[in-house]
């Protein structure tokens, strides 16, 4: 076992040449199960388990028996997915060691995952059978009869189920009450018994503030949580009812603002309402938005909140009658809600002078800067945005929650070092960076936004850097499944073990892998297109004075708190002998330039796309990135089938309808036409763009068809060009979308400036100018100097505030 | 609010709102270990959109590995490991709800005879929480426990079985 020692004191230049030696040993002896076995737990420590496991089938060639080798092969084929193998790994174990109670679950679990179910239960049944003298009160064996529930619930054996459960619970072999509570309701509703509501009932009884429960309760009885449905007000008497029963809970309450009207709602949002300003309840906006669908709902909520107002502000005024009935905070509160309100009405103004006159009656609540900064940046200040958000945090630094939302704040406004200053009052002193030990601990948050804020200012290479930091946090969470394919089954946890199989298989869909993935795809496609992107970060010169000097100045703050810091680490791990364990490399590429560089940028944008084909198949810009990319590695079958997935979901997209065009110009430009390559090919073309229709026409008639919205109109001016059209046209085209009747937002607007800018348009000014007038708060359009002072003036200490907010309500 | 027990779907969001509240923070594995290893005990709470606002994170303490002498640690008691809300989404009295669900959880399933948790010395709202409205009591004072220095109030509270 001379190799194996090797690897345990594996420093890194040890591993390297342990691996050597391991590699070497195979190859002196092929039919070695020791050195198959080390060189798979090689692979398996570098998280390469398609090898490891090759090794280990190897090894087992020799040595069949061996029970640490089919234990790690059951776990690699788990993780790989390799069900029909894990069922015989399995079996194996069990064979050898049928006196090992977990061999038999194990076995079950593999049949299941493996769509088996039927197996699995047979399995659980001869292993329930082998068991005597069951301690009470035994958590493992009680996990174990609720799985078997769970088996034949999922075969729709619900009697039999029903029957297992009631059993066990009565002889108390299952200890989870909650657990037994809501899968005999689920029976129950499912047998169709009239025994369901009382079990639904005890469940809301239980934890009266879950919704399932209700829902459940409600289903049972043929009603629903919709207010247009005839049962409505048979269902709203059903949570009066409850919330008489169950004073203290608030969600019968909230429920039924969801499903009265009329009247009936006003009586009861008003009193919902009263009760959340005078708690000074924060959330109590965003609680009922989802209201506003209703405008008759809007309408009264409105109503309610003004009375609100006048009750509270003739309480205000110092006369002690009334405040000992009314807390002044009330007012404040119902102040910040109907910002709220005005701002999600988009009306900005109006939110804007509530939030004024709030602070100018209360600086010191938190809550108020951070909502006026809200509406600063929709409305397009961001730097003002930026300011407002810091003010906020000013008041109460202790606030870790006040510290990252100033922080992400500032990296919408672009203020990437003035944001890791912020960031770092909450991260590890001893951290390289605060931006290391944000990535370090998997914040997604951090990395998206940063990523984002890189991305906007044209610094591709940190962008992709940290969007490539997102995808290895994702590899990371399907790695850590690992361990638990065997700790979950010695544990006998299995229910929970196999819903956390199930998400892993999803994880990938989380928005801030799709949002990365889709981001550093286009970085990836940009930089083939144009690799002269890649050089140019190489000169970092790109930074402009301002910039550089932020730079400079939050380096040095940095450095000096993690000078400090490392002195009292220093002080702490002198007496920690294992040092210079650490494996991890030094980054030789910071800055992602030479990421920017790789010569297989589409192979490697198209591998961050795969996961999405199947988790985000509804998302129309997957299919278009997914086009983007395959276009370009010439694969056009899987081009054109990305572009029919679009239009399956919405065929007047405007950046489908760039494709559609761009799609046929590519294909007919090649060398060898598409007849001969794919007749199949052709005829999708011709789909997406009928043969006997000209560009020209097509392009000019999806302008008519969209001539008031924004986005249309730069797609129709994007077509445009690529029909080399005289720019002045192209221009004419653009300005349409600042006419009154056309739909503009800012993104859109700052897309159109962006695009005027790269066909060199002299007129682009104009257009920032008049964008400046439409969106009269924004300050996005403004001009590089306008916006240098705004960036300084975001940054400037906040004043007049009283330095301890201790009388924060 | 909906208040409901955690699931692994949950995991990336209960991570995501630990980091924007608090300064002690984990990696995605920590939180795994606590849920599968005790899948009935943690809880999270969401808004209308399904987005977590809270999570109270816990664990089974056996006791065995525990040092020898102090006799009250060799029971099986709960242990929180993180309780956070949003800071938006205060005033609710989630934090209070998600800790009852659990200490009825540990003390039901695990017949977990007390449980425990360590909170900064100047977190005084979190400390009123525990004291004046769930009855805990301060069993004593850690000096130093958390990475910046302060001190933690190691606090208890007898579960009724």
């Amino acid at each position: 076992m001379e190799v194996r020692r090797d690897i345990s004191v594996s420093s890194a230049n040890v591993y390297v040449e342990g691996v050597d030696l391991v590699r070497k040993g195979v190859q002196l002896d092929l039919s070695s199960h020791i050195c198959w076995h080390v060189y798979g737990l090689i692979h398996k420590g570098e998280k390469n388990y398609k090898e490891a496991l090759k090794c280990y089938t190897q090894a087992l060639r020799y040595d069949k028996e061996n029970l640490n080798i089919l234990r790690d092969a059951a776990q690699l084929q788990t993780q790989l997915r390799i069900y029909d193998g894990l069922v015989e790994t399995r079996h194996t174990l069990l064979k050898i060691r049928p006196a090992m109670r977990q061999h038999w679950m194990a076995l079950a679990v593999a049949y299941h995952l493996n769509g088996n179910l039927t197996e699995a239960k047979k399995v659980l049944e001869l292993y329930e059978a082998t068991l005597k003298n069951v301690p009470d009160y035994d958590v493992e064996h009680s996990e174990t009869m609720l799985y078997h529930v769970r088996l034949l619930e999922d075969l729709g054996e619900f009697t039999e189920a029903l029957a297992m459960l009631d059993v066990n619970a009565k002889s108390r072999a299952i200890v989870d009450r909650t657990s037994i509570m809501e899968i005999r309701a689920r029976l129950l509703s499912k047998l169709g018994s009239d025994e369901a509501e009382h079990a639904w009932r005890v469940l809301v009884e239980h934890n009266p503030e879950c919704y399932e429960y209700y829902q459940g309760y409600f289903s049972n009885l043929g009603l629903t949580l919709d207010a247009t449905n005839p049962t409505a007000p048979q269902a709203l008497a059903v949570l009066q009812e409850f919330s008489t029963q169950i004073p203290r809970a608030t969600a019968p309450r909230r429920l039924a603002l969801t499903i009265a009207s009329g009247e009936q709602f006003r009586d009861l949002v008003t009193p919902y309402i009263l009760s959340g300003l005078k708690k000074g309840v924060p959330s109590l906006f965003s609680d009922i938005k989802g209201l506003y669908q209703d405008p008759a709902k809007q309408q009264i909520i409105e109503e309610a909140a003004l009375d609100a107002q006048t009750q509270f502000s003739a309480a205000e005024p110092s006369s002690s009658a009334a405040a000992a009935e009314v807390e002044p905070t009330s007012y404040l509160w119902t102040l910040y809600f109907l910002a709220q309100h005005h701002s999600y009405l988009k009306r900005h103004t109006q939110a804007l002078e509530i939030l004024d006159k709030a602070l100018a009656h209360t600086p010191t609540l938190p809550e108020l800067h951070m909502f006026k900064g809200r509406v600063l940046k929709r409305a397009g200040d961001l730097f003002g945005g930026a300011r407002c958000l810091e003010d906020a945090r000013f008041l109460d630094g202790q606030d870790r929650f006040l510290n990252t939302k100033s922080a992400k704040y500032r990296l919408r406004a672009g203020m990437v070092e003035e944001a890791s200053t912020l960031l770092g009052l909450f991260t590890k002193k001893d951290a390289a960076t605060p931006g290391a030990d944000l990535e370090d601990m998997q914040s997604l948050l951090y990395l998206v936004e940063e990523a984002d804020a890189h991305n906007r200012n044209g610094h591709f290479g940190p962008a992709l850097k940290k969007y490539m930091a997102v995808n290895k946090v994702f590899d990371d969470f399907e790695d850590d499944q690992y361990d638990f394919h065997g700790y979950s089954i010695r544990k006998f946890t299995v229910n929970i073990y196999l819903n956390l199989l199930t998400w892993e298989d999803r994880v990938r869909s989380h928005p801030a892998y799709v949002k990365s993935a889709l981001a550093a795809s286009r970085i990836f496609v940009a930089v083939h297109d144009d690799p002269s992107i890649a050089t140019a970060a190489t000169a970092t010169a790109q930074l402009t004075d301002a910039q550089k000097k932020a730079k400079k100045k939050a380096k040095k703050a940095a450095q000096k708190i993690q000078e400090d810091a490392k002195k009292a680490a220093a002080a702490q791990t002198n007496n920690n002998d294992d040092k210079g364990l650490e494996l991890t490399p030094k980054d030789d590429d910071p800055d992602g330039t030479k990421l920017l560089q790789c010569t297989d940028p589409l192979e490697r944008a198209a591998n961050l796309l795969k996961p999405l084909a199947t988790l985000a198949d509804t998302n129309i810009e997957v299919w278009i990135a997914t086009y983007d990319v395959a276009v370009r590695r010439k694969k056009y079958l899987q081009a054109s089938k990305a572009l029919a997935r679009v239009a399956a979901i919405d065929a007047e997209h405007p950046e489908l309808h760039i494709r559609r065009v761009e799609f046929r110009q590519r294909v007919s430009g090649l060398a060898e036409p598409p007849q001969v390559v794919s007749p199949i090919l052709t005829e999708s073309i011709a789909k997406l763009l009928p043969d006997e229709v000209s560009v020209e026409t097509f392009n000019s008639q999806y302008l008519q068809r969209h001539s008031t919205s924004g986005p249309a109109i730069l797609a129709v001016a994007k077509v445009l060009v690529k029909l080399q059209t005289p720019r002045e046209q192209v221009e004419e085209t653009l300005f349409t979308a600042l006419e009154g009747t056309a739909s503009l937002d800012i993104k859109t607007a700052l897309a159109i400036v962006a695009f005027l800018h790269t066909i060199q348009s002299p007129r682009e000014v104009e257009f920032r100018t008049r964008c400046g007038e439409k969106f009269e708060l924004s300050t996005v359009f403004k001009s590089a100097e306008e916006l240098a002072e705004l960036r300084q003036l975001a940054l400037t200490a906040p004043h007049a505030l009283p330095d301890k907010a201790e009388d924060i309500p | 609010m909906n208040i409901r027990l955690a699931k692994p779907e949950d995991l990336p969001s209960i991570q995501a709102t630990n980091l924007q509240n608090l300064p002690e923070n984990y990696l995605m594995k920590f939180w795994m270990y606590h849920i599968l290893s005790w899948p009935q005990i943690s809880f999270v709470a969401e808004d209308h959109k399904g987005r977590i606002v809270g999570y109270v994170l816990a664990k089974i303490d056996n006791g065995e590995y525990d040092e020898p002498k102090d006799s009250e640690k060799t029971e099986i008691h709960g242990h929180v490991n993180s309780i956070s809300v949003l800071r938006s989404y205060r005033r609710l009295g989630l934090a209070r709800k998600l800790m009852i669900l659990s200490q009825e959880a540990m003390s039901t399933i695990y017949k977990a005879s007390f449980v425990s948790l360590h909170v900064r010395k100047s977190n005084k709202p979190a400390i009123a929480l525990y004291r004046d409205s769930l009855g805990f009591r301060v069993a004593k004072v850690e000096q130093k426990y958390y990475g910046d220095g302060e001190d933690a109030l190691s606090m208890r509270l007898d579960l009724v079985i």
